[in-house]
């Protein structure tokens, strides 16, 4: 299958000399959900912010170390690859930017150029997708958390993205608004990295999950051998999930997992 | 260059309340310091207006009041200053031009407001400029409000000299969280194809 993302021994340090990746390397193919994992500054967010162009600041032409559908980031693709790389912040009112919710949605299609009519029928289209089409005339600041987050994520879906990079998408959500996202995500085809603290969700949405830790790529695999190995998830600041370590009645029996400590090697 | 996804299409009601509002300011900042009268007349007209629309007065009072200290400052520059200007009238005028943007901007959304700025041709810049700063002011005051209530929780002293102190940090940090969310609120506008 084609990579949507490829990482190719991507290292970075901030210009106060903190190092916050180092040699990462793995990639994510077409139409997979990857969680990435790792315990706070591990540089989650840093990666993320390359697959988008953000950083680093002055991107340089010859740099190869992030592909996108086979691209690099460079400054020549970098508009093209922001077309196709759709990215959810962590704080949804760093995103949320314009007065009102529909505004805030039609940015993206707006600098992409689109004809008025097609804006405002992608505007529609992803509120409707996010639930949020009684809203769309809000200013953003009277909004909940979880309904900024789903403004956000409209906001994204506008812009019709074939790579969702999503930092942090359940934090500070209520349960409510927690299952109400992560049921909007699964229902999204898109390719998926998901950087989060939220084990259960990754257990939920991605068959695959990358662990960073002091930003080095510590583990990759299957979600559940990762997640059920103990050892590793201590670690590296994690914990093995609720929902890996008991049977539940709600779950059918192919759910309930071993409660075993697995001490195998962790695939790469 | 677009801006924020202002609205294209104003209200034309919009248009003509910026309109009359500015028209308004105009014949304010006109009006011969020897017609008093006519600062009578103004004040009535916004008056009038303030009842037509049905404004909540108590906010609006408010905000004029919260903004009577630049109405006082005009009038003691007109006191100690040499160019002869009566302190009332200039009291006068400032008051009717507040009161008028005041009430516009209690019967327009910024949205609106935007919209008809954007119409008349305004650079796109400070449109873009304008809708970013009214935005991020609610998040900043909700930021400076939960670092003071963080600063009460932890202050055990009564000493003024000290409540002074943190509340200049406090400040202090404020500044440095806004230049931080800037940064990043620009990231996420890059991010969704923004090209300055």
């Amino acid at each position: 299958m084609n990579a949507a993302i490829e990482i190719l021994s991507l290292s970075f340090r901030y210009p106060d000399g903190t190092r916050a990746l180092s040699e990462v390397s793995f990639r994510v193919a077409e139409g997979e959900c990857v969680g990435l994992l790792g315990p706070n500054g591990s540089g989650k967010s840093t990666l993320l912010h390359h697959l988008n162009g953000i950083l680093p600041e002055r991107l340089q032409a010859e740099a190869r170390a992030v592909l996108i559908e086979g691209r690099a980031v460079t400054p020549q693709n970098v508009s093209a690859i922001r077309r196709r790389a759709g990215l959810l912040f962590q704080d949804p009112d760093d995103q949320l930017f314009c007065s009102t919710v529909s505004e805030d949605v039609a940015f993206g299609p707006e600098q992409l150029g689109l004809p008025a009519g097609e804006v405002e029928t992608r505007v529609r289209g992803a509120l409707e997708q996010v639930g949020l089409s009684d809203l769309a005339g809000r200013p953003p600041h009277h909004l909940s958390t979880g309904e900024k987050r789903r403004a956000c994520l409209a906001g994204v879906l506008a812009c019709s993205p074939g790579i969702l990079v999503l930092d942090e998408p359940t934090s500070g959500l209520d349960p409510r608004g927690r299952r109400e996202l992560i049921a909007l995500l699964r229902d999204i085809p898109a390719t998926k990295l998901i950087a989060t603290h939220d084990l259960e969700l990754v257990v939920e949405l991605c068959p695959r999950s990358v662990i960073l830790d002091r930003g080095r790529v510590v583990a990759d695999g299957p979600t559940r051998t990762l997640l059920n190995d103990e050892a590793l998830m201590l670690a590296h600041g994690l914990e093995r999930p609720h929902v890996l370590q008991h049977s539940h009645p709600h779950l059918g029996a192919d759910r309930v997992e071993p409660l075993s400590r697995s001490s195998e090697a962790v695939p790469r | 260059m677009k801006t924020a996804g202002i609205s294209r299409t104003p209200r034309i009601s919009s248009a003509i309340k910026v309109a009359g509002a500015i028209a308004l300011v105009l014949m304010a900042t006109l009006t011969p310091a020897s017609h008093p009268l006519w600062f009578a007349a103004e004040a009535a007209l916004v008056a009038a207006v303030v009842l037509g629309s049905r404004v909540p007065l108590r906010p609006l009072l408010r905000r004029l009041l919260m903004l009577s200290p630049f109405v006082a400052g005009a009038a003691l520059a007109a006191v100690l200053g040499s160019h002869g200007t009566d302190w009332r009238v200039l009291a006068a005028r400032s008051t009717v031009c507040l009161a008028t943007v005041i009430v516009l901007s209690q019967t327009t959304s910024i949205s609106e407001l935007l919209g008809v700025l954007r119409a008349a041709r305004v650079p796109s810049l400070l449109l873009t400029t304008l809708a970013l700063m009214h935005r991020y002011l609610f998040v900043l005051a909700d930021e400076s409000a939960r670092m003071g209530r963080a600063r009460t929780a932890r202050t055990f002293t009564r000493s003024r000299r000290f409540a002074w102190v943190t509340r200049a940090t406090v400040v202090g940090h404020l500044f440095v969280r806004a230049s931080e969310r800037a940064e990043r609120v620009y990231d996420a506008m890059c991010a969704r194809g923004w090209k300055a």
